[in-house]
């Protein structure tokens, strides 16, 4: 459950947002109402239109997010493992890691169209490398003492790494698998705002072409609620199931 | 009986060649213990490592007995301990998978008995204090019911109380058990109060050997202790410290 006072932070800024639309100073046109909002907010989701949009995006950030960390785990593994693959490839990786995901957009529309493909491409370019990095890192970072007594315990490179080698880099790994997942949802709704025809961002632009300032609004804040549910349901994961990382959590603010 | 011929470790630092192991031909007798003491640098820890498997000696051979390897338990200076592990799961963490669940929990409980923690099997390493991991250590050492027990320095960051009552401990489990102990260490005091044989180690060399027939638990008080103590420190500096390594040359750096 959530601290009282971070209730009351998030009520402040609707008494805000309020006291801003309301004082004359801002057109209501610019900046409807909370109550405005929450109005069309309960008809999208009355009429099954929320719903919809969101199920395509959510539909595209879980296999969009899944796909990358299939490809990025065995790929930062296998880095790990051949330091001649590593010292080959990495300067490319490094090159390809400056490019901001939704520069690639033209390129991706070109190739893929403007279908899921794309979209789900846009996700996995953008939180690949989160995900890599996190699981270079933390293989990286292992202690060479913790192997030894692995080698003394006559285990095999195998049980050294799944026993050993994996439990100790998993808070690196945690931490890029919950910064992956945030730029997920970002690069998707850009996706979905540059070319689409469902998702929450194809609502959000569409409404705007329609001057319906509300329904932007209301689409920003399902956003950002999806945001915080996603990145709730992974720490509560990770709490459960390895409890001795609640801490390194806290680095993974992005 | 373990047996070492003419080992010898270099490594490369750079273009140069670092010889941590010169020339070193011992025996440990099965069962005995024997301690191995000198300055830092002297190649003590090069020496266990190599005893352990860790590393390959650059010249020389070792001996295990009749030739199948032995089984051993090694204790390093830190704990070590797996922190997502418990003190259960750290003591077992050797032999999960290889034995029967129930013959694992078995031993890991006697295990943490001999070294008094049986209160502490569900707390985690952050949980301990610094002489309680290290007990985990030697839990886990002892677990794999060792015919070779090599410890590193294992008492070196403990307080003098923590530190006597883990030496008498180890010298009760070693009467119980009787398994072969080599024990590195930088404390002539220890060296002597734990060792049947003290091996003096200088600049990757065996410079002497003395042997201590005095009968276990040993009081560091009396005579007999003081002129072991005195000999090996006569013997330990008689011999120039080596330019490298100025601030470990002086006795009282050796005495500490």
């Amino acid at each position: 459950m959530p601290r009282l006072s971070t209730l009351a932070v998030f009520l402040a800024a609707l008494v805000l947002w309020h006291l801003a639309s309301n004082s004359g100073l801002v057109s209501t046109f610019l900046l409807p109402s909370p109550r405005t909002v929450f109005e069309t907010l309960i008809e999208l989701a009355g009429s099954g239109v929320l719903a919809k949009h969101t199920l395509v995006s959510l539909r595209r950030v879980v296999s969009g997010y899944l796909l990358a960390i299939a490809i990025a785990v065995p790929c930062a593994a296998l880095f790990s493992l051949t330091p001649a693959l590593r010292r080959l490839i990495e300067p490319l990786l490094e090159f390809l890691r400056q490019i901001p995901p939704l520069a690639m957009m033209p390129l991706l529309i070109l190739w893929l169209g403007i279908g899921e493909a794309q979209k789900i491409g846009i996700i996995v370019l953008s939180c690949f490398f989160p995900i890599f990095l996190g699981v270079r890192g933390g293989i990286a970072a292992v202690d060479r003492k913790l192997i030894d007594v692995g080698t003394v315990c006559g285990f095999s490179r195998s049980e050294i790494m799944l026993r050993i080698v994996l439990p100790s880099a998993l808070p690196a790994i945690v931490v890029g698998l919950r910064i992956g997942l945030g730029y997920s949802w970002r690069a998707l709704v850009g996706a979905e705002l540059i070319a689409s025809s469902a998702g929450l961002g194809y609502m959000i632009v569409d409404a705007e072409n329609l001057a319906r300032t509300d329904i932007v609004l209301a689409g920003i804040l399902v956003i950002g609620v999806l945001g915080l549910i996603s990145d709730h349901l992974l720490r509560g994961l990770i709490q459960r199931k390895a409890p001795w990382l609640a801490g390194d959590l806290e680095m993974a603010r992005a | 009986m373990l047996e070492a011929h003419h080992l010898g470790k270099s490594y490369r630092l750079g273009d140069r060649e670092v010889v941590a192991l010169a020339d070193v031909s011992l025996s440990f007798p099965r069962g005995s213990i024997t301690t191995v003491v000198g300055r830092s640098g002297c190649g003590k820890t090069t020496l266990l490592r190599l005893l352990a498997g860790l590393e390959q000696p650059t010249s020389g051979e070792l001996r295990r007995g009749d030739g199948t390897p032995l089984r051993t338990g090694v204790v390093f200076q830190e704990a070590r301990l797996m922190p997502w592990l418990n003190v259960t799961g750290n003591v077992s963490f050797g032999l999960r998978r290889r034995l029967p669940p129930e013959v694992v929990a078995e031993r890991s409980r006697a295990a943490l008995e001999a070294v008094g923690l049986s209160a502490f099997t569900e707390a985690m390493p952050n949980q301990l204090s610094g002489g309680m991991a290290q007990r985990v250590a030697i839990a886990r050492a002892l677990v794999m019911e060792p015919e070779l027990l090599l410890l590193d320095e294992p008492f070196a960051a403990l307080d003098a109380f923590t530190r006597r009552a883990m030496q008498n401990e180890l010298i009760a489990i070693w009467q119980r058990k009787r398994p072969t102990i080599v024990f590195v260490t930088h404390d002539v005091e220890e060296a002597v109060l734990l060792g049947e044989h003290v091996l003096e180690l200088d600049r990757g060399r065996v410079v002497g050997h003395e042997p201590i027939a005095l009968a276990f638990p040993r009081d560091p008080t009396t005579a007999e202790v003081n002129d072991h103590r005195r000999r090996i420190l006569a013997k330990l500096t008689a011999s120039p410290p080596a330019a490298a390594a100025p601030s470990e040359a002086t006795p009282e750096a050796i005495a500490t």
